[in-house]
């Protein structure tokens, strides 16, 4: 490890790496450090130094058995457990799990409700970024032209700071779409289409001053349910 | 060292095997269910933080650098790295609560004994080489996500002298360690 340790490298960015794995920066800093490590191969080294230094602490962490979260956990990465029964709705305790014929089936009800979806259904997005808690998910009515955007997972923004919504066309800059640092937000935005992009990003408070986006926290692609 | 049967399984999640991911989650739910429960102290908000840490986990274990680290100790750092930015994100409020909370704790599980073998028992050593109060502070740092004004309160200190508390004492710990 001493062989990364540069002498003439600053020592402020040793100890914002130390800093950032402490864990004790307050909120802006540390979304801004967890940014730069994934651009930054030299922060980045110097951060994973630091986690393996104190790495010898996690053995303070005692072991505490959580329920079986493995199905929800499948489910919301995968969507095919999410689409037949609900997370908590007996799988196991029908004695499902493991029953291919069981999971074919309902991928088969799926194909078939997928078919069935007419045009108009409600469309939906989830915004995730990397190293990121912020986690957002999106609903959208075509009949209504209703945008509701809800944070599932993640902080609020600090006082200093709102989240800004975006929609990204393929060509051309960001289009402003107002702040959405409530926990859930109504928005009309008639006319978004199956694949548009959204995205959030962390702005002064009152959002982007000049127009253009600041830092990006999360994004995804609107599409059907 | 060269056994690490969880980072075999994160390179094989990291190739998109489904069994692999079951497997590393049987072999390491507890351990960070453990983390999540100590930094956010309260076994729901911990649950959903754990889901959350094993989507991170699929999605970005192709970045895990087997010659950096440890299996365990790359998950650990997404746990830990999740929970307290839920923490620090919380509404003033409930910071404030929780700051309390760990006032109130007169004696931290941090201090629980090191297990005295290898690495461990070198940053154990090394610990021991700062003033006690120190000690306590970069540990309850990194054990419970403590914030400096967390901290600041704990030790009845202003805030700017608590950090600067913590940044002497990780260098030293740096020296020490890397020695």
């Amino acid at each position: 490890m001493s062989d990364r340790d540069i002498p003439e490298a600053p020592e402020g960015d040793d100890m914002l790496a130390a800093e950032y794995v402490l864990g004790t920066l307050p909120l802006p800093e540390r979304l801004a450090a967890g940014r730069r490590l994934r651009t930054d191969a030299e922060f980045s080294a110097r951060v994973a130094a630091w986690e393996a230094r104190l790495a010898p602490l996690n053995d303070n962490y005692a072991e505490e058995s959580p329920p079986d979260l493995f199905p929800a956990i499948e489910a919301k990465i995968f969507g095919t457990a999410a689409k037949t029964p609900r997370r908590g709705f007996g799988w196991a305790g029908f004695g499902w799990r493991g029953f291919a014929g069981g999971v074919l089936a309902a991928l088969a009800l799926a194909a078939l409700l997928f078919a069935l979806v007419p045009v108009r259904a409600p469309m939906v997005a989830t915004l995730r970024g990397t190293d990121q808690a912020l986690v957002i998910r999106a609903a959208y009515s075509p009949g209504t032209g209703e945008l509701v955007l809800t944070r599932v997972a993640g902080p609020a923004p600090d006082s200093g700071h709102d989240y800004e919504l975006w929609t990204v066309p393929a060509v051309g800059a960001p289009v402003a779409q107002g702040l959405v640092s409530a926990e859930q937000v109504r928005r009309r935005m008639p006319g978004l289409t199956e694949g548009a992009k959204l995205a959030v990003t962390l702005e002064p408070a009152g959002g982007s001053p000049d127009g253009t986006p600041g830092l990006l926290l999360v994004s995804g692609i609107v599409e059907r349910r | 060292m060269a056994e690490d049967p969880v980072a075999e399984l994160l390179t094989r999640v990291a190739a998109q095997d489904r069994a692999a991911f079951r497997a590393l989650y049987s072999a390491s739910a507890a351990k960070l269910m453990g983390v999540c429960l100590r930094i956010l102290g309260n076994r729901a908000e911990a649950e959903e933080a754990l889901q959350e840490v094993f989507t991170r986990v699929w999605v970005h274990a192709a970045r895990f650098d087997a010659d950096r680290a440890r299996g365990m100790t790359w998950l650990i750092a997404i746990a830990r790295n999740l929970c307290i930015d839920r923490l620090r994100g919380r509404p003033e409020a409930t910071a404030d609560d929780e700051a309390m909370q760990h006032v109130a704790d007169p004696a931290p599980r941090a201090e629980t004994v090191l297990q005295a073998r290898g690495e461990a028992r070198r940053i154990a050593l090394c610990f021991d080489t700062l003033e006690p109060d120190r000690a306590a502070a970069v540990r309850g740092a990194y054990l419970d996500g403590l914030s400096y004004q967390d901290l600041a309160e704990r030790y009845a200190v202003p805030l700017n002298t608590m950090r600067t508390w913590l940044r002497r004492s990780l260098m030293k710990l740096k020296e020490c360690l890397d020695a």
